[in-house]
């Protein structure tokens, strides 16, 4: 798994880290009981203040995305978001609503919008079963 | 001690060298535990700054604590609290690299000699070498290694890798992240003055630009970096004449339409949209073109 920062992109630098290590996880490129690497080379590597590493991890532990192993580090978490359905489910809606006022000033209508959504969820499983190949 | 007592606090510092004034009525706070970037060109009083939270400078007035204490009533205690790596770094020329750790061990209470001995073999710092024989940057990787061996709870940082190759300065900064910040992270402050921004983007918390001997901004570097934005619009034709309300600078190139904005960016993103330009695009100012634009 690479990070990439990107400090003109206006997203905290902990979000990007957050960000992008859900979307391994969701893409398969980190697998469940798959360690993450520890805080202090990450945030080296990327030259970042550990505190911003540290604070990536809890909010992804936070989600329960991840979990901290006393001592061993963190691994990517097996049981998915302890978070109920519809807590869940506002979490999605927001992020649907952004999309949607964008796809609205990006002028795409519902049937192209919806499209590109399903688009997308082909691309994402498309990379699921790339990294199941890999893995197995 | 109260743990929320500032790791730096100075009100309305004053310092003049004769009758110039290099610091005048600043102010800085740096709470503990972040790593705080005082940024500003040649001459704008950071060093200045930096020798008055030292005791190497007595400011004219106003007031300069480091842990609730007085650099000046306080010196010992002070110091024994921080190190400091200043941009030009001497040693006695007659001492090895192994007498001058030895010596600056000889004034601390604690040093982590495993810490010393990883700093060593990282940089590639022979203990039998003169100092004299080293290179700028084994100078100053020298100079970092006596900071950071003590484990001091604050870590101030004067221009630390200007004029340094590349490869060294990355490890610099790799040494302030890992080896420094490791030990025990919420009481690892890093006060650190620059102009070399990029290189320390990703390391600063918060930051001060100083100029003249003023602060003109102070923000945390997030906020600073989802404020600062550069809108562009492209029009089909002739780039309309706007009112802009808040933004720090446009100008306009053919179709083109760029304005930097200081906060306020959706509002004027909602009334280029209006005009329905053919491309919209807007990106965050990094730390420095944020320096760039608040002293140009």
């Amino acid at each position: 798994m690479l990070i990439q920062l990107n400090f003109k992109s206006g997203k905290p630098v902990y979000l990007q880290v957050v960000d992008q290590i859900k979307s391994a996880a969701a893409s398969g490129a980190l697998q469940p009981g798959e360690a993450l690497p520890s805080i202090r080379p990450l945030a080296e590597e990327l030259r970042v203040n550990r505190n911003t590493i540290a604070k990536a991890y809890s909010e992804l532990e936070h989600q329960g995305i991840i979990e901290n192993r006393q001592g061993k580090g963190c691994f990517l978490a097996d049981n998915h978001s302890p978070l109920k359905k519809d807590i869940r489910r506002k979490m999605l809606i927001e992020e649907i609503d952004q999309a949607v006022v964008q796809a609205h000033h990006l002028q795409f209508n519902r049937a192209e919008f919806l499209a590109l959504v399903d688009e997308r969820f082909d691309a994402l499983e498309a990379k699921q079963t790339q990294h199941k190949g890999g893995t197995a | 001690m109260n743990p929320d007592t500032p790791a730096i606090e100075i009100k309305d510092l004053v310092y003049r060298y004769g009758r110039a004034e290099a610091v005048h009525g600043f102010n800085l706070t740096v709470p503990r535990g972040k790593c705080y970037g005082l940024f500003g060109r040649n001459g704008a009083g950071k060093t200045t700054t930096m020798k008055c939270l030292l005791n190497l400078l007595r400011p004219k007035s106003g007031s300069v604590r480091v842990f609730g204490l007085d650099p000046r009533k306080d010196e010992v205690a002070v110091k024994s609290r921080l190190a400091y790596v200043p941009d030009f770094v001497a040693f006695y020329p007659w001492m090895s690299v192994r007498d001058t750790l030895n010596y600056f061990a000889a004034f601390r209470k604690h040093w982590n000699l495993k810490l010393e001995g990883e700093l060593l073999e990282r940089f590639r710092l022979d203990p039998k070498k003169n100092v004299n024989a080293l290179s700028k940057g084994q100078k100053t990787q020298l100079a970092l290694t006596t900071a950071v061996c003590p484990e001091p709870e604050l870590l101030i940082l004067d221009e630390p890798t200007s004029g340094l190759d590349p490869i060294v300065r990355r490890e610099f900064i790799e040494t302030v992240i890992g080896a420094y910040q490791e030990g025990d992270p919420g009481n690892r402050t890093v006060f650190v003055s620059t102009h070399l921004i990029t290189e320390f983007e990703g390391l600063i918390d918060e930051f001060t630009i100083m100029d003249a001997g003023r602060e003109v901004v102070r923000m945390n570097a997030d906020e600073a970096r989802e404020k600062y934005q550069k809108i562009r619009a492209r029009f089909a034709g002739e780039v309309p004449k706007l009112d802009l309300p808040g933004a720090l600078s446009s100008r306009v190139r053919g179709r083109e339409l760029e304005v930097i904005v200081n906060g306020g960016g959706p509002a004027i993103l909602e009334q280029l949209r209006a005009r329905s330009p053919e491309e919209l695009r807007t990106e965050s100012l990094s730390l420095e073109e944020i320096f760039t634009v608040t002293l140009r």
